[in-house]
């Protein structure tokens, strides 16, 4: 439908005795400028008695990125939610349509500026179905040392953003101590601090070097007192435990019907975990535990994701025990021509599940590549977790639930 | 003329500034040195005759100045400790440690755009951070510094404190609801719900205090709390026990949360809190009307520390009975000496101090010895003469007790800021309501039971 323009003030809802004030304050609210396009959104747009439009972001401090949402407000209490998106959107999917399938690999790569390798794992898994490609045993070791070095990072950086809605302002520079290292490590071994751009259809980019494993070795030998440090400060904190426990509650079955995945799933009590249920990769040689909890509110999603952490740094022992010598690259044509098909892959990354759906028309570009990302189908639940919670709790469960912009938008 | 005019571009910008200054300097000292010689004996008559009334005006000028150098080392002392406990390294780069940070920020915050939204009411939207900054100076007035070092000391010095601390929720309303944002809005609101309900559970944790001690003037209260001399006699251990702290712990405790939430800081800084409603009533404010609004806090974390200080800590005394030397030897007989002080001690002083670092350190030259030797001896200098007028002058030792409680209590309220989330605005009413009102009544009542009990075993009411 073509966007239609209307004077200040002659919005069909502006007939809305409360939304319309006098002369042009209807022109200050976050209306649309068109009628509305549904009846969700009629009904939205009209305001009750004693409710008011608040609209948070684009440039709010704390939306995590460029989310936008109107709130509908009764005093500080949200009554209704309306997510605006698509402040990020870049196209991903068809730009990937235009680019060899070795380019690609750098196109989703920030998609998901948090946790880019796991961008990278899912298209790269599906291409190789595509093409039956076994990748080296050395490689597909580093993809899951360097994946859960990522996963840490981002876990961290959780911590710190979910403390600094909250209102705490220490946690999120201790943890970032802790998430630089690691982004360090992983320049010296990826060459980039975020974007990595490191996986390869058949393998990954570069060896493990001198660098990155004296970086790694340093960092491990007093990474579990760090990790305790920051928690300490908000686990024991009366505070904040008060202010995110029965915060944002989720249960089990509306987890499912929501599609969660990743810890805000497992927080429900719900043990699905990627790794272990439809395992991939190396995961099913290596000894980890899928961490559940019960109680389903922030809370549980923030412990929850702290408990990864330490299971985290288990999975990087095992895998700098267990690392084999050997090729890091399978042996591949330059120009990469896949039987006509599809292959679907799915890897668990910190938010959840990171898919990929790629078709292939035979020719060096894919037809198609169909991303799921977690964050965005974690934002949907914002819908069912807001309403009725304080202005206050907004932001914390929107941070509970750890969505990236990047992703959402794609 | 053109060639004024070009030494005027040349000329820097504290250049042209001096270039008016000093002749209006000039000219303004000799027309006073002129009224002076004409009518110096009428004007000191005047002011000798309303000494109080000088009196009380020049302190409160003093105190009124005082309250920016006050919130920039409030500041500064914000930026720096909670960059340690952050595990930053803060300012460093203005002045040694960063020091001058804040008084640069003072500065640029006078020199940005001064700007006044679409549809905001520009007068309320103006006067608004005057009205805040202007009850929180107005709150030092009463405050007791030291022995004779106050503004005024009145009766109900602390009804006035509270009456005119109260007034500051009509500034950030009138801010909030000028700014013609919701988030301002609802940052105003905020802050009226939170000091109304914070005041009540603040106002009756005192009334404790003020049954004990008989009198709401804030001077009387310090003085209970150490040595003093009345018509019954000579009271006071001058130990730290005699404090009020000690004889109402639990009012203590309630003073010390509604203070925070009076002041609006972390754990109950609602009112800005940044990531839910960006700056609250701030939000529109830019120029030096925020930095009243910066000042305000920051004076306010001053006051709410000093009168804490005052009512439960002991005030200018001292935690610990201090013999007087004045008493033993006469000031006076020190000045046969003075020539010899004057003349030589400096010298002598410097040559020594300097010594060791010339002759123990052979890559010492010989005159940076004498600088490090003369930078040495000014800092024993200063410190002697510190202990000389800590000694001497009870102003003095009053004002060094008084300043390390408020700044030890600054300190508490920043270290908070460093470690603690927010809470929420039902959790924070539910505890003003539930929680410290009962306890300051329950406070109330046990402290007016005791004194009841007390004086019938003394037999009657003394």
């Amino acid at each position: 439908m073509a966007t239609q323009t209307f004077a200040k003030g002659t919005h069909p809802s502006a007939d809305d005795p409360h939304v319309l004030v006098e002369d042009d304050y209807a022109f200050y609210e976050p209306i649309p400028p068109y009628p509305p396009r549904t009846e969700r959104e009629a009904e939205f747009y009209t305001l009750g008695d004693g409710e008011m439009f608040l609209n948070m972001g684009p440039q709010h401090p704390s939306t995590h990125g460029v989310l936008r949402v109107v709130l509908k407000l009764d005093g500080e209490r949200v009554v209704d939610i309306d997510p605006v998106l698509g402040y990020l959107h870049r196209g991903v999917e068809k730009l990937v349509e235009n680019a060899d399938y070795h380019q690609t690999i750098s196109q989703v790569d920030p998609l998901e500026y948090i946790s880019s390798l796991f961008c990278e794992w899912a298209p790269v898994t599906a291409y190789e179905k595509l093409l039956d490609v076994e990748v080296p045993r050395r490689a597909e070791y580093i993809r899951v040392l360097s994946g859960e070095l990522n996963r840490i990072s981002s876990h961290a950086l959780f911590m710190g953003w979910f403390a600094l809605d909250l209102g705490g302002l220490t946690p999120i520079l201790w943890s970032f101590i802790e998430r630089d290292e690691i982004v360090e490590m992983l320049a010296a071994l990826t060459g980039q601090r975020m974007l990595f751009n490191y996986f390869r259809i058949g393998g990954v980019n570069g060896d493990l070097n001198h660098e990155f494993l004296s970086r790694l070795g340093d960092w491990m030998s007093r990474a579990v007192g760090q990790v305790e440090a920051n928690t300490k400060l908000l686990n024991e904190n009366e505070i904040f435990v008060r202010r995110a426990s029965g915060l944002g509650v989720v249960d089990q079955e509306t987890a499912i019907r929501l599609c969660m995945t990743g810890a805000n799933l497992r927080a429900t009590g719900i043990p699905f975990d990627l790794r272990r249920t439809h395992p991939y990769s190396i995961y099913p040689e290596l000894e980890f535990d899928i961490p559940t909890r019960s109680e389903g509110d922030s809370l549980a999603r923030y412990l929850l994701r702290m408990e990864e952490v330490k299971q985290s740094l288990r999975i990087i022992d095992q895998c700098l025990d267990k690392m084999p010598d050997g090729p890091i690259m399978a042996k591949l044509p330059r120009l990469l021509r896949p039987r006509p098909g599809r292959a679907w892959a799915a890897v668990e990354g910190p938010r959840g599940v990171y898919g990929a759906y790629a078709i292939s028309d035979g020719t060096d570009q894919p037809f198609r590549l169909k991303i799921h990302d977690p964050s965005f189908i974690h934002l949907q639940a914002v819908g069912a977790l807001l309403p009725g919670n304080l202005l206050a709790d907004t932001m914390a469960i929107m941070a509970s639930l750890d969505p990236v912009m990047g992703g959402v938008d794609k | 003329m053109t060639a004024l005019a070009r030494t005027w571009d040349h000329l820097t910008l504290p250049g042209k500034a001096l270039f008016i200054l000093i002749p209006l300097l000039a000219l303004l000292t000799t027309g006073l040195i002129v009224v002076i010689a004409l009518f110096g004996k009428q004007i000191l008559d005047i002011l000798i005759f309303n000494l109080p009334i000088v009196r009380f005006v020049f302190a409160a000028t003093v105190l009124l100045l005082l309250a920016p150098p006050i919130a920039f080392v409030i500041i500064y002392m914000e930026m720096k400790i909670i960059a340690l406990m952050n595990l930053r390294i803060g300012p460093d780069r203005v002045g040694p440690w960063g020091t001058l940070l804040s008084t640069i920020h003072g500065l640029k915050v006078l020199m940005k755009e001064d700007f006044t939204p679409t549809r905001a009411d520009p007068v309320v939207f103006t006067w608004a951070p005057v009205v805040v900054f202007a009850t929180m100076a107005l709150s030092v007035l009463v405050i007791p510094f030291a022995p004779g070092l106050f503004a005024q000391d009145f009766n109900l010095a602390l009804l006035y404190f509270f009456a005119i601390g109260g007034l500051t929720v009509v500034g950030l309303l009138m801010g909030g609801w000028a700014s013609f944002n919701k988030y301002s809005l609802l940052g105003g609101l905020r802050s009226a719900a939170q000091i109304v309900s914070y005041e009540i559970p603040l106002t009756l944790s005192v009334v404790g205090l003020v049954i004990l001690a008989g009198t709401m003037s804030l001077n009387h209260i310090v003085q209970q709390q150490g040595v003093y001399v009345d018509a019954t006699g000579s009271h006071g251990s001058g130990w730290f026990l005699d404090w009020y702290v000690f004889r109402q712990p639990l009012a203590f405790l309630i003073f010390a949360i509604a203070a925070t939430a009076e002041a609006n800081r972390t754990p109950f800084d609602l009112t800005e809190a940044d990531s839910e409603i960006v700056a609250g009533f701030a939000t529109e404010y830019s120029g030096m009307r925020f930095g009243f609004f910066f000042f305000a806090e920051y004076i306010g974390v001053f006051i709410i520390s000093a009168l804490t200080t005052v009512l439960f800590l002991g005030g200018w005394n001292a935690p610990f009975p201090f013999p007087r030397i004045s008493w033993l030897v006469d000031p006076g007989s020190l000045g046969i000496g003075l020539l010899f002080v004057v003349a030589l001690v400096p010298l002598l002083g410097t040559l020594l101090l300097a010594a060791p670092f010339y002759l123990f350190r052979s890559q010492t030259r010989w005159w940076v010895a004498l600088i490090i030797g003369f930078v040495l001896f000014n800092v024993v200098a200063a410190g002697l003469f510190g202990l000389w007028a800590y000694i001497n002058f009870d102003w003095v030792a009053g004002l060094f007790w008084f300043l390390g409680k408020t700044f030890t209590l600054v300190f508490v309220f920043v270290w908070m800021r460093g470690t603690l989330p927010r809470v929420r605005i039902d959790q924070l009413m539910g505890f003003a309501w539930k929680w410290l009102l009962p306890a300051s009544l329950l406070n109330l009542f046990v402290t007016a039971l005791g004194v009841l009990v007390a004086d019938a075993l003394r037999g009657g009411p003394a």
